[in-house]
């Protein structure tokens, strides 16, 4: 692959890609003000994650939990970023969702990365995030 | 200031609830003029790096015919020395003493040169290097502002009365909810193997002396009855 992905060919590649077919993941394209791939991950618990093509990035994200079920955000911020050096591939994030703080797990890769290796994304990025999930729990009302 | 400085400034003192889009929005336009000034650096490098490159190749070829004048002086006093015209000989020497003396000025100005084509196909290297990290930093912002703007239309989308935004814990309670029924499933299964097992039937048709080779208790009492008394 010499040549940057697209949100559209990216989305194309994954559609006909084994782990698309054999059910792991449900894809679907949404046009919107941009072009963003839905995925929802069978493996992980139906998890949800947005992907899209930006230039000479890739970038998926999930949800990890909203803010405000957080019960002290200092302690957690503290437990995330202490898991995030743990997880391969994924990064913890903090951005805002209709004007609420929502904690993400994301991956970056370079626009030029094989198909394979957006899948290992993908798939680590579910794992990741369930696994976190699992760990961050009991910091939630 | 470093970008993120910047950044800081403007998100200072506006309220949190915009804070997100401003940061985006900021960090965008603070970014497309770093490009912009980083291009314009990287063009005015370029055409420095050119015109000195010029200017180089200009000194050095002039220096080049200086050498070949040096050479042809050279010559001139040695057939002069050779038909013993000393005097014209000395004037020759005083020209070529002078052209040697300009020479080794134009040496150190071309090595002057050179020095400055090496740093400026540095700051060349430097300034492009410099866009490509901004341009790529512009793609992770737009990449993550577009995100955010697609989790905030699914949120939309899902604005029941308490649905929301699918989140990696609703995954966790899923999965767990999974592992909870398969269990439940494997211990019902067990449950029902353990019931249709035979060894319940067995026992019973067993004890009721049914089963071949079995002895029952009614069989051994009646044994005894038939025994002839006394």
């Amino acid at each position: 692959m010499n040549q940057n992905w697209t949100t559209e060919t990216l989305f194309e590649a994954l559609k006909d890609s084994d782990y698309c077919k054999a059910g792991q993941i449900t894809i679907d394209l949404h046009h919107g003000s941009e072009q963003v791939i839905h995925i929802e991950a069978h493996d992980h618990g139906d998890l949800h994650m947005q992907m899209l093509a930006s230039g000479g990035e890739v970038h998926v994200s999930t949800v990890l939990c909203h803010a405000e079920q957080v019960r002290d955000r200092a302690t957690f911020n503290d437990a995330c970023l202490r898991l995030n050096t743990l997880y391969p591939l994924s990064s913890f994030g903090l951005s805002k969702v209709d004007g609420e703080d929502v904690y993400t797990v994301f991956g970056q890769l370079s626009a030029r990365a094989p198909l394979a290796n957006v899948i290992e994304e993908i798939h680590t990025l579910g794992h990741n995030a369930v696994q976190a999930a699992g760990e961050l729990h009991p910091h939630l009302h | 200031m470093a970008i993120i400085e910047k950044l800081l400034t403007m998100v200072r003192g506006t309220a949190t609830e915009a804070g997100q889009a401003i940061v985006d929005k900021n960090a965008l336009v603070i970014l497309d003029q770093e490009i912009r000034d980083a291009d314009a650096e990287l063009v005015k490098s370029r055409e420095a790096l050119t015109r000195l490159m010029a200017e180089r190749n200009l000194a050095n070829s002039k220096l080049e015919a200086k050498n070949g004048k040096l050479a042809e002086y050279s010559d001139y006093i040695q057939q002069l020395l050779n038909k013993g015209d000393q005097a014209l000989a000395l004037d020759v020497a005083g020209k070529v003493a002078a052209m040697e003396n300009d020479i080794a000025d134009d040496k150190k100005l071309i090595a002057g040169m050179d020095t400055n084509v090496s740093k400026l196909q540095e700051s060349v290297r430097q300034a492009q290097s410099t866009i490509d990290h901004l341009k790529r930093q512009v793609d992770t912002v737009k990449a993550t502002a577009s995100v955010q703007r697609a989790q905030e239309s699914i949120a939309a989308r899902s604005s029941g009365s308490n649905a929301r935004l699918r989140t990696a814990m609703d995954s966790l309670d899923r999965i767990k909810e999974q592992q909870d029924l398969k269990d439940a499933q494997l211990s019902a299964a067990r449950e029902l193997e353990g019931q249709s097992d035979d060894s319940d039937l067995a026992k019973r048709l067993e004890a009721a002396g049914v089963k071949p080779g079995a002895t029952a208790a009614q069989d051994v009492l009646a044994r005894f009855q038939q025994k002839p008394s006394g």
